[in-house]
């Protein structure tokens, strides 16, 4: 893939680093409502983590993206599953998701405010509903891109429903189920901290939104950091996962 | 949508399934079994979705989300291309931004919502821009790798009959893109959608959000589902709006 | 291979303007490698190549896989650089593509545009020669009839089977109007009876424009079949020649699938051919 020159195996870092540094160099001593520069973003989020309040709005954040996930995700995978087999079911259920699918979860959230109140289930509801229809979709169609050919192998082999599923549906769609999983995080993760910025006080969103509206850009920039930290870092582990456990797999 | 042949048993029973929901949804109701502060009947939200388009500025408002919608997404998706196109034919350029372009791809674009909102702020000039930076992100990175993933061996027949630059993006790289570039497209009608509304709730600027989140503070919620509906009724409509140019365009794929 | 005089091979070379016939005049070569060699990393594939095409000489090189015939043709276009020796065009080394060598890939569906019709995609090597608009069209629907293509002018490529797609390739690559005609091994993915009706169509149309044609195969008897020359290769050639045997093709043109491979020359260069296989695998 690349040269051996050290240069060239990190010239992907060298742009972004050249933009730092100019920003740090730009903004260094300016005092500015919006922008801080990233000397002081690094510094303010050394102290949040030091001093616990970043670990603790992350953990409340991480919960409900994972809760939402396990929710919306768990049923959307089930169903994706059951749609993906049954060509039936699919084409019955085919109108009413489309139907459906549009709806910006965010526009969600009233509805949701209405019945649940401010708060953990109101998140909860808006992250689930999110990951619901992308797992479902992805799901079906990893079940249905299973080869053909492997179906009839199934057939002639005389195995049953249980069987076909277990052996050969399953195996065969797992790594791009896997792959749906993990964009589901990402999303997951995104949904739950702009839902915050209205909803829960204890939140990375909220506090995100707070720092703005406080004018303190070096936290609130620092906090912008953090939550991309999180993403990539969990885009990442996942990635190294699929990578060690498919190895010849799909993926995006 | 599944690529299926359409079938008139599949179509009749898919909307066998959609009126049984919405009868059950009606049968709910009647019975009480939930508030109706919570869950207004069809019949209400059918009601008051008449009523706020006929008298009320329903209309409008929806109209406004449309535009902003519209405008950014065109927006995004011209920048989205422009770029992609500029990145993804030169193996310098993406020597170089590859890996910074890795580090987003995998936060959905709309992950960059919180981030422009507390760069840029809300005032309703800085909306636009926004939607079209938030929902650029699928058709820039489709877009990219539509122009790198070009079959090497139009590459050779390109440099045999010794194309030039400009002719091979047009003549070969843009066309070979468009598929991919078209998905990235649809990706970004979702997420201008999205951030329109995201935008108009958190601006407090006048259009379908808006009108939702007041319905939803003043507990009215007959017109509260109406504009959900209406909402997600214009997704519905622009995404097959969009299905059927891809598909004419992309009539080769067969 | 040009020294020798008395052959039956027919002179394609213009009769003079005296009415005389056509002496066995030393042309210059279109083609010539010159002590070739080729190196992949540390690994040498081609060695001390050396042979010369002449204008309108149909020249088939056979051998075994790695041998280094895809890399031969690539050497001709210009995108492969030797790494050693030179090979030359017209007395010039080759520096890089040249508009008038057309090069035919086996692996047609790839190196079709498969958003363009048809004729589109004949069109395409039109375009890239700067032709006039107003000429195209009449070129275009030309080329299609002398391939038999002309009531598909519309269809996308997909739609067509693959003997039609392979012959729209040599569409486009005639629509070059090329001095030298490169073919990668161009019928492997066709049924018999499209590679046999391809091969005398083919060698119709280069005869008409006299054509300068390599022609790369692993079949033996296609390539004695097609050509004038035939360039048996070796793989991994060490310190020999990459080149291990050259035949001479003297069977009359035009050829003809049955009564060609029948005759006993065709037979006698079969064997020839057998008996090379036989030491070289």
């Amino acid at each position: 893939m690349t040269g051996p020159t050290p240069l060239r195996r990190w010239r992907g870092g060298v742009l972004p680093l050249l933009l730092l540094i100019a920003a740090e160099w730009c903004l260094h001593g300016v005092q500015s409502d919006a922008l801080a520069p990233p000397t002081r973003v690094l510094a303010s989020l050394w102290e949040g983590l030091r001093d616990g309040t970043l670990l603790g709005a992350s953990a409340q954040t991480l919960l409900a993206a994972i809760g939402g996930l396990a929710i919306g995700g768990g049923l959307g995978l089930l169903m994706g599953l059951w749609l993906g087999l049954a060509r039936h079911a699919a084409a019955a259920a085919a109108l009413s998701i489309e139907l459906l699918r549009p709806l910006p979860s965010m526009a969600l959230a009233p509805i949701a405010m209405l019945v649940f109140g401010f708060g953990y289930r109101l998140e909860l509801f808006v992250v689930a509903f999110t990951c619901f229809f992308p797992m479902l979709l992805l799901t079906q169609a990893a079940v249905r891109s299973v080869e053909p050919r492997l179906l009839e192998v199934a057939q002639v082999l005389s195995l049953n429903v249980g069987q076909r599923a277990a052996k050969i549906v399953l195996p065969a769609a797992l790594p791009r189920v896997f792959v749906a999983f993990r964009l589901s995080v990402g999303i997951a993760l995104v949904v739950a901290v702009t839902t915050e910025i209205a909803t829960n006080p204890q939140g990375l969103g909220y506090a995100l939104i707070a720092a703005q509206q406080a004018l303190a850009p070096e936290r609130m920039l620092a906090l912008l950091v953090w939550v991309g930290l999180l993403g990539w870092g969990l885009s990442a582990g996942l990635l190294a996962l699929e990578r060690r456990w498919f190895r010849q797999g799909a993926s995006v | 949508m599944s690529n299926d042949r359409w079938n008139w048993r599949g179509a009749a029973s898919s909307v066998t399934v959609t009126a049984a929901l919405l009868a059950g949804w009606a049968v709910v109701t009647t019975l009480g079994w939930v508030s109706p502060v919570f869950l207004p009947s069809p019949q209400a939200t059918a009601q008051a979705l008449a009523e706020g388009l006929r008298e009320g500025d329903l209309l409008a408002l929806a109209w406004g989300t449309v535009e902003r919608m519209v405008y950014g997404w065109v927006l995004a998706s011209l920048i989205g291309m422009a770029l992609g196109a500029l990145i993804g034919s030169s193996p310098v350029l993406r020597a170089w931004l590859q890996p910074m372009l890795e580090l987003v791809r995998p936060l959905p674009a709309s992950a960059l919502t919180p981030v422009f909102i507390a760069l840029i702020g809300l005032s309703p000039a800085m909306v636009l821009l926004v939607i079209a930076f938030g929902a650029m992100w699928p058709v820039l990175l489709s877009t990219v790798h539509g122009f790198a993933a070009v079959e090497p061996r139009l590459s050779e027949v390109a440099e045999v009959l010794q194309l030039s630059r400009r002719e091979f993006i047009v003549k070969i790289g843009l066309p070979n893109a468009l598929p991919d570039a078209l998905a990235g497209m649809r990706l970004s009608l979702t997420i201008a959608l999205i951030l329109a509304i995201v935008g108009e709730m958190l601006a407090s600027q006048p259009g379908l959000g808006t009108a939702i989140v007041m319905a939803a503070r003043s507990f009215r919620a007959a017109e509260l589902f109406a504009g959900v509906a209406l909402l997600g009724l214009i997704g519905f409509v622009s995404n097959a709006l969009l299905g059927a140019v891809e598909r004419r365009l992309l009539r080769w794929q067969r | 291979m040009k020294s020798s005089a008395a052959t039956t091979r027919v002179q394609l070379v213009p009769a003079m303007h005296d009415g005389s016939a056509p002496a066995a005049k030393p042309t210059l070569p279109l083609i010539v490698f010159d002590k070739v060699a080729l190196d992949f990393g540390a690994r040498r594939v081609i060695n001390a190549l050396s042979f010369e095409m002449q204008r309108g000489e149909f020249v088939c090189v056979v051998g075994p896989s790695g041998c280094g015939k895809t890399t031969l043709l690539r050497l001709l276009t210009g995108l492969v650089k030797p790494s050693g020796g030179e090979v030359r065009r017209d007395g010039h080394p080759v520096a890089g593509p040249a508009r008038d060598v057309a090069i035919v890939f086996q692996d047609y569906a790839k190196a079709l545009l498969p958003w363009r019709t048809v004729a589109g995609n004949v069109s395409l090597a039109l375009e890239a020669a700067r032709t006039p608009k107003s000429e195209r069209a009449a070129r275009i629907a030309a080329l299609l009839q002398k391939v038999g293509l002309a009531a598909h002018a519309d269809k996308f490529p997909t739609q067509l089977s693959g003997g039609m797609q392979q012959r729209l390739q040599i569409a486009r690559c005639l629509a070059q109007e090329p001095a030298l005609l490169l073919m990668d091994e161009p019928f492997g993915a066709l049924d018999a009876m499209t590679r046999q009706s391809l091969q005398d169509e083919m060698l119709q149309l280069v005869r008409e424009a006299g054509t300068t044609v390599l022609f790369i195969t692993h079949d033996l008897e296609e390539a004695i079949y097609l050509g004038d020359t035939v360039l048996a290769l070796r793989a991994n050639p060490g310190e020999a020649s990459s080149l291990a045997r050259s035949f001479e093709v003297g069977l009359t043109r035009p050829r003809n699938q049955l009564a060609t491979r029948e005759d006993p020359e065709f037979l006698r260069l079969r064997r020839l051919a057998f008996d090379y296989l036989q030491e070289h695998h």
